[in-house]
């Protein structure tokens, strides 16, 4: 029997079936036609169509696969497993995600929270290696690496870093910048230019007598002095000093603010980063009273001087002038006379 | 406060300026001191059984105090103040050159002088305005800087030496605290240094604010200000004493208790306006006419807190109303000389605004006439007294520069340093002490946190200053 079937099989290659069947001849079945098998399911694209979440799978697939050759390359490397010293040395990730909705846009098929975080956590993971490479100098690895983490960050990863870091002071035609302070009520507008230095008039006469002098040495032999000092004859030439000028609301500083205090405030900036003289200044403030516009307007003076140079920020932000001071006045309170006072407390 | 200081010559004399200990207790180094107005006793009351007040009360009890007036400020004598806290050892007289006529050149522009304080000086006798008072109290010697308008100033001085004073009128103006008053005060001294005959009112503002006793005289039909004119004529009087010697005058003057006639010396002259207190604003007004005939010394009136004598004065007539400043003798003279209406025949009339007192501000018709900027909006709709404005006709405005430069700027810095006057920029030096040590960083955030206001860097800036680096 078996060889029966056996060689019917190959003889008419149809699959046969191990069904409780009658035996059939095959010289009766000469006028049959062989019926075709069902249709073949087609093979599923994806090896994993059989979880039901296909989508979802080849993508933890690959990332996982990818972090198999990531790691075994760092291993490789002799970059993995990193000493403690050295882990510390890595710049944290700063890395903006696909959001949920997004990658179930991107997969076109519904995702869970558990799921999503399980993503997540091997693109973070992913990207770890991607540092370690980055740090490493292994700039070929960690650029495939960033490649395959590019498909799940954000398109406005760069905005969404960005938030939360002020935005570079930008210089008009005439070098001018504008920065804005603000103290209690008041809010200041500051602008900022250098000033121009004049053109020494010293150094114009010199080049003019010198050139007479030549003239005249044409003429006459020179003289080789015989005596020598050790400091030379001629007299210091005189330093051009250039002042800042304050304008606050088209008054100048002094007749704004008649307190010193407020004054001092708002040259204080100059003074720290040791530019006085170098710029001038003009300010627009409104509201608030005098210490909070002159507060305002020293901030505002603070952000310039750090566009204008940069070397200078750090000194304003140890001497705590580039912090705008988020004191404000606080609310009065229901039972109580103002924000703190309370009633005069009653025994009975 | 009086205006005029009386100094008397035969307790103090030349040195107690020069030397560096004040070792005279109750008299400043300036010889200032209540004049006429001396401390009146107050009568004590009777007990009355009525209602009794705050008289059973212990003297604090007694709750709001009006505050004792103390007056200008006064600097204690150098042999009282011996406490290590002061730095008795440390004490330093200026060494600077002095104001005089040969060293005012466009050279000295930027320069720091001292005041050369003769016995007859026109600082001693005359006095200046409140603020430099203050001044010159806390320096170790009055002295100012020169600036490029003290030059200019100068250079208009020389100019109106041999024309008439119709000519050359000035008023000095600009903002609180540029420096009008030392600029005044600069003219005034190089002036008395240079054989002029020079007539300094260094606070007109007394004049007018009903300080100073004033009576009606019927001759002239103005107010006679009596005590002022004593005061006038008695620094005038020590000033210009040379000069008085050699002239003689050309009129006559008659009154109730002396007649001098023609020919009188100028010095009798002003002796009897001296002698008799009565006469004094007669011979003030006799001696004007006399001063603005001659020709043989160039005269410069000089009048601190001009605008003062544009405002309606403090003083009342019997009627309640206000007079007007043309109705006081002293106020008319200064007046008719600043209008051109009386001139001398060689000289010049120099004023000088004050922003000190808001009593008696610029007024409409002394702006519109100096051409600067009047400090309300006045429209046509604002009433004018034709009569002010007549007064103010051909006055020149002299604008003084708002902002010091640099170089004069860094003179004063230096001048204050050198005087020990500094607490700022202390570093603590090889003995542990804490030694000011005055640096450029200081000087550069002064000057621009005062924009450049003279008063402003000195008062405001290097001595109020409240950071110590």
């Amino acid at each position: 029997m078996n060889v029966a079937r056996s060689v019917a099989r190959t003889a008419l290659r149809t699959r046969t079936y191990s069904t409780a069947t009658t035996y059939v001849p095959p010289a009766s079945l000469e006028n049959v036609l062989p019926r075709r098998r069902v249709q073949l399911k087609p093979i599923p694209e994806s090896p994993n169509f059989y979880t039901g979440r296909a989508a979802y799978y080849d993508q933890i697939n690959g990332l996982e696969t990818a972090i198999q050759h990531t790691r075994s390359a760092l291993q490789k490397l002799q970059l993995l497993p990193l000493p403690s010293f050295a882990r510390h040395s890595i710049p944290p990730g700063h890395h903006v995600w696909i959001t949920k909705d997004g990658l179930t846009e991107m997969l076109n098929a519904p995702l869970t929270t558990s799921r999503y975080r399980r993503l997540l956590g091997l693109l973070n993971q992913l990207d770890s290696y991607r540092r370690i490479a980055d740090v490493a100098g292994v700039g070929m690895l960690a650029d495939r690496v960033a490649g395959v983490l590019e498909v799940f960050e954000r398109e406005n990863k760069e905005a969404v870093l960005a938030r939360g870091k002020r935005k570079p002071v930008e210089f008009d035609e005439h070098g001018r910048s504008y920065t804005v302070g603000r103290r209690k009520e008041s809010a200041a507008r500051v602008w900022v230019i250098p000033v121009q230095k004049p053109e020494t008039s010293t150094d114009v006469s010199t080049s003019s007598t010198t050139s007479q002098k030549a003239a005249a040495e044409d003429v006459l032999p020179q003289l080789t002095p015989t005596i020598t000092s050790a400091m030379s004859d001629s007299p210091l030439k005189p330093i051009t000093v250039t002042t800042t000028n304050i304008l606050i609301n088209n008054t100048p500083l002094s007749q704004y603010f008649p307190i010193p205090a407020d004054r001092e405030r708002v040259v204080r900036p100059f003074k720290i980063a040791g530019l006085v003289g170098a710029y001038n200044v003009f300010a627009l403030v409104r509201g608030g009273g005098t210490s909070g516009q002159s507060g305002a307007v020293s901030l505002g003076i603070a952000k310039a001087l750090s566009a204008h140079a940069p070397e200078v920020e750090p000194l304003l932000r140890r001497a705590k002038l580039m912090r705008r001071d988020p004191r404000m006045v606080e609310r009065k309170k229901t039972g109580r006379p103002k924000a703190r006072k309370a009633y005069t407390w009653v025994k009975r | 406060m009086s205006a005029t200081f009386v100094l008397r010559s035969s307790r103090l004399s030349a040195e107690a300026f020069t030397s560096t200990s004040r070792s005279l207790p109750s008299v400043s180094r300036l010889g200032q001191t209540r004049g006429y107005a001396q401390k009146k006793k107050v009568a004590v009351k009777q007990h009355s059984s009525g209602f009794k007040g705050n008289k059973g009360k212990d003297p604090k009890e007694k709750g709001f105090k009006k505050e004792k007036k103390h007056g200008t400020f006064l600097t204690l004598p150098a042999n009282q103040v011996t406490n290590t806290l002061f730095k008795p050892d440390n004490r330093v007289v200026l060494d600077l050159p002095t104001y005089s006529t040969e060293a005012l050149t466009s050279a000295a522009v930027g320069k720091a002088m001292a005041f050369p304080m003769s016995e007859n000086e026109a600082i001693r006798a005359y006095g200046v305005p409140k603020n430099l008072v203050v001044e010159f109290r806390v320096l170790s010697k009055p002295c100012s800087v020169v600036r490029d308008v003290t030059v200019t100033a100068i250079d208009t001085l020389d100019e109106a030496s041999s024309k008439s004073s119709r000519d050359t009128r000035l008023v000095m103006t600009g903002p609180s605290g540029c420096g009008k008053s030392f600029l005044l005060l600069q003219a005034v001294e190089y002036a008395a240094h240079n054989k002029w005959i020079v007539m300094y009112i260094p606070r007109a503002i007394k004049m007018v604010d009903s300080s100073t006793a004033y009576t009606y005289d019927s001759r002239t039909r103005t107010y006679l200000q009596p005590n002022f004119s004593y005061e006038i004529l008695r620094r005038f009087f020590s000033v210009n004493q040379s000069a008085l010697q050699h002239m003689k005058s050309r009129g006559e003057l008659v009154t109730e208790l002396q007649s001098l006639p023609e020919g009188t010396p100028l010095s009798n002259f002003v002796q009897a306006g001296l002698s008799y207190k009565e006469d004094a604003p007669a011979v003030l007004s006799a001696l004007m006419d006399e001063l603005s005939r001659q020709t043989t010394h160039p005269v410069l009136l000089a009048v601190d807190d001009i605008q003062a004598l544009y405002n309606y004065t403090a003083y009342r007539d019997p009627h309640y109303r206000a007079l007007m400043p043309q109705h006081l003798s002293i106020p008319r003279i200064v007046l008719e000389y600043a209008s051109g209406k009386r001139a001398f025949a060689r000289g010049a009339v120099f004023g000088a605004e004050s922003t000190s007192n808001t009593a008696f501000q610029m007024p409409l018709e002394l702006s519109e006439a100096l051409g600067i900027p009047p400090l309300r909006p006045a429209g046509p709709y604002v009433a004018r007294s034709k009569e002010l404005a007549e007064y103010a006709q051909g006055l020149r405005n002299f604008p003084v520069p708002a902002q010091l430069s640099v170089d004069e700027a860094a003179s004063l810095f230096e001048l204050w340093m050198k005087d020990n006057a500094l607490h700022s920029g202390e570093v603590r030096g090889t003995d542990g002490e804490l030694q000011s040590r005055p640096n450029d960083e200081l000087f550069m955030t002064k000057y621009c946190e005062a924009s450049g206001n003279p008063r402003a860097f000195v008062w405001k800036g290097l001595l109020s200053t409240m950071s110590s680096y």
